[in-house]
């Protein structure tokens, strides 16, 4: 049988993208599997893909040995909080700098940008150090005060702002809504988009923060997924694997059943992350 | 503009500016101003020693080798990973119907998993004796490795995750980027003679150029932060071999309470960090078009 040129290019296409995506997928799929099974099933010298009989006792059992119900909520409220004072935080500033003329304009903005590049990486010891002082260690409200702020979301949220005509802001100006009723009747309904688009960037963003929670707390009550996963690795010491991998197929789900079901919102979210910059 | 107007301004940039000098800019200068002092469990009260600290930690060998290492790992990690988002994301972009987005979830969907879960899956899957990289590996003639348990291939375990783990965002930046590049170039492009290669070498790539130098910089930046995959699946051992900046920051901080010399090591990065963003941006930076 004889291929034209250009379905032997799709072939190869498909049989490219086909094969990397099994290999990405293949990863998580183990984790599923592993959590399903039976402790014996797991050694297999051969792997087992399906687990049959599947066993969801794993699931409960992790339940019973690690409050993962509260670390759920604590990251509920600990990424809820970051986001609300973001929106604020941001919206307020890429106001002035993508509408306003005012002294210092260039420099305040270049701050915002060198923020970006200023990772809590960088700076979380002074952080811990400045926290501790005000006595706020091992507290909900600790996992949230570093991201506040945000020069990335500003800068995002400005770019959109810009885009708004200036002859809008001179209409709705002259019909008595200027200010921050201009901002909040007009530039935010019109930029919906990035602010989701960010929302959803810092949602995931925190939800899977991992360096700054594990410094600040030091107790059940306030910890969150990631940093109670993280413990119950330790206290489990890599004994039991279909335990290990239930608790990391919970800490990932809540995140990967919103992916996908909303995958155009995210992917949209992802890609407009990159093109503003 | 009037009085009320100016102080209205300023009053909106406060919110933000406030959180940001309190938890990024005094940080820095706070650090800056720390790492002058001896401060740790032989000194409890601060000592100023001058820049005693940075010679401390420029005389430590495991200094050396941490630095080799996250360098190791960022000129992996970045060019692989890069290379891949980019040749991916172009196939991707071809004309297919509804099994796009199957492929672009099964490429992307690492990004969402918190990286803790995901060093987690991963030791599994390294496992000597029961993971099944191992297993398949020995297919195609690899010898049965220690990978995490040794020294010569922790750090390549770790540095396979990471690729795994962050490509899929840089494959969607590039795919943005490919999507605004107008049809009309192409078929010019076509017109004149041009296919394949050389419609990549001088349509597709510069017109890429924003995207690449956005993904470049996150790349950068995440290659230095890498901490959450060392400190699950490692520690930062076996002999040091996996040691990186922030978890050697992360070791002077909360393992042996030397404040001084953390905070020696937290400068350090910081300046490090914006050197290699300055650069990026004065040596590329200048030849990307932007279209505005």
């Amino acid at each position: 049988m004889k291929f034209s040129r250009k379905s032997r290019d799709r072939l190869g296409l498909h049989l490219i993208l086909g094969l990397v995506s099994l290999v990405t997928v293949a990863p998580y799929f183990w984790i599923l599997s592993t959590s399903l099974k039976y402790r014996t099933e797991v050694f297999t010298q051969i792997p087992k893909w399906i687990p049959w009989p599947i066993n969801i006792q794993n699931y409960l059992e992790v339940f019973q040995m690690a409050p993962f119900h509260l670390y759920l909520i604590n990251t509920i409220i600990v990424v809820a909080g970051i986001l609300a004072i973001q929106l604020v935080t941001i919206t307020l500033a890429a106001y002035v700098f993508g509408r306003r003329n005012f002294w210092g304009r260039e420099f305040f903005f270049f701050l915002f940008l060198i923020q970006m590049m200023i990772p809590i990486h960088a700076t979380f010891l002074p952080n811990f150090l400045t926290l501790k002082r005000f006595d706020l260690l091992n507290t909900r409200i600790a996992m949230m005060l570093p991201f506040f702020a945000s020069g990335y979301g500003t800068f995002l949220l400005r770019q959109a702002f810009r885009q708004i005509p200036r002859a809008l802001e001179d209409a709705a100006v002259i019909d008595g809504c200027g200010g921050l009723r201009f901002l909040w009747h007009v530039l935010v309904p019109l930029a919906k988009p990035t602010l989701i688009a960010f929302s959803i960037i810092s949602i995931v963003s925190h939800w899977n923060d991992y360096l700054w929670p594990l410094i600040v707390t030091d107790t059940p009550e306030v910890r969150t997924l990631t940093i109670g996963l993280g413990m119950f690795v330790q206290q489990e010491s890599g004994a039991d694997w279909t335990l290990l991998m239930a608790a990391t197929a919970f800490v990932t789900a809540p995140m990967l059943i919103f992916f996908l079901v909303f995958q155009k919102k995210f992917v949209e979210s992802f890609m407009l992350s990159g093109m503003k910059g | 503009m009037r009085r009320t107007d100016r102080l209205a301004t300023y009053s909106y940039l406060f919110p933000g500016l406030f959180f940001m000098g309190i938890f990024t800019f005094i940080p820095v200068f706070m650090s800056a101003y720390l790492s002058l002092f001896k401060w740790n469990v032989n000194n409890p009260e601060p000592n100023f020693t001058w820049f005693s600290n940075y010679i401390e930690v420029f005389k430590a060998p495991l200094f050396w080798l941490v630095l080799r290492n996250n360098l190791i790992y960022a000129f992996t990690t970045i060019p692989i990973s890069m290379s891949l988002a980019l040749f991916l994301a172009i196939l991707i972009n071809q004309k297919m119907g509804s099994i796009r987005s199957f492929y672009r979830a099964s490429l992307f969907y690492p990004t969402m998993i918190p990286m803790v879960a995901a060093a987690m899956l991963w030791v599994w899957i390294f496992n000597p004796g029961l993971g099944i990289f191992n297993y398949y590996l020995g297919f195609l003639g690899f010898p049965r490795l220690e990978w995490l348990y040794d020294m010569r291939y922790a750090l390549i375990a770790i540095i396979i995750m990471s690729i795994w783990k962050n490509f899929g965002y840089y494959m969607l930046i590039f795919l943005a980027g490919l999507q605004g590049i107008p049809n009309h170039y192409y078929e010019a492009a076509a017109i004149e003679g041009a296919t394949g290669w050389k419609q990549f070498r001088y349509i597709t790539f510069p017109m890429l150029a924003p995207a690449t130098l956005f993904v470049f910089v996150v790349a950068i930046i995440s290659s230095f932060q890498v901490f959450d995959q060392v400190f699950v699946m490692t520690q930062g051992g076996p002999g040091d071999r996996t040691n990186v900046l922030v978890f050697y920051i992360y070791q002077h901080a909360f393992r042996f309470w030397d404040l001084g010399m953390g905070s020696t090591l937290t400068t350090l990065f910081i300046l490090g960090l914006l050197i290699a963003i300055w650069l990026v941006f004065r040596v590329i930076g200048r030849r990307v078009y932007y279209e505005v």
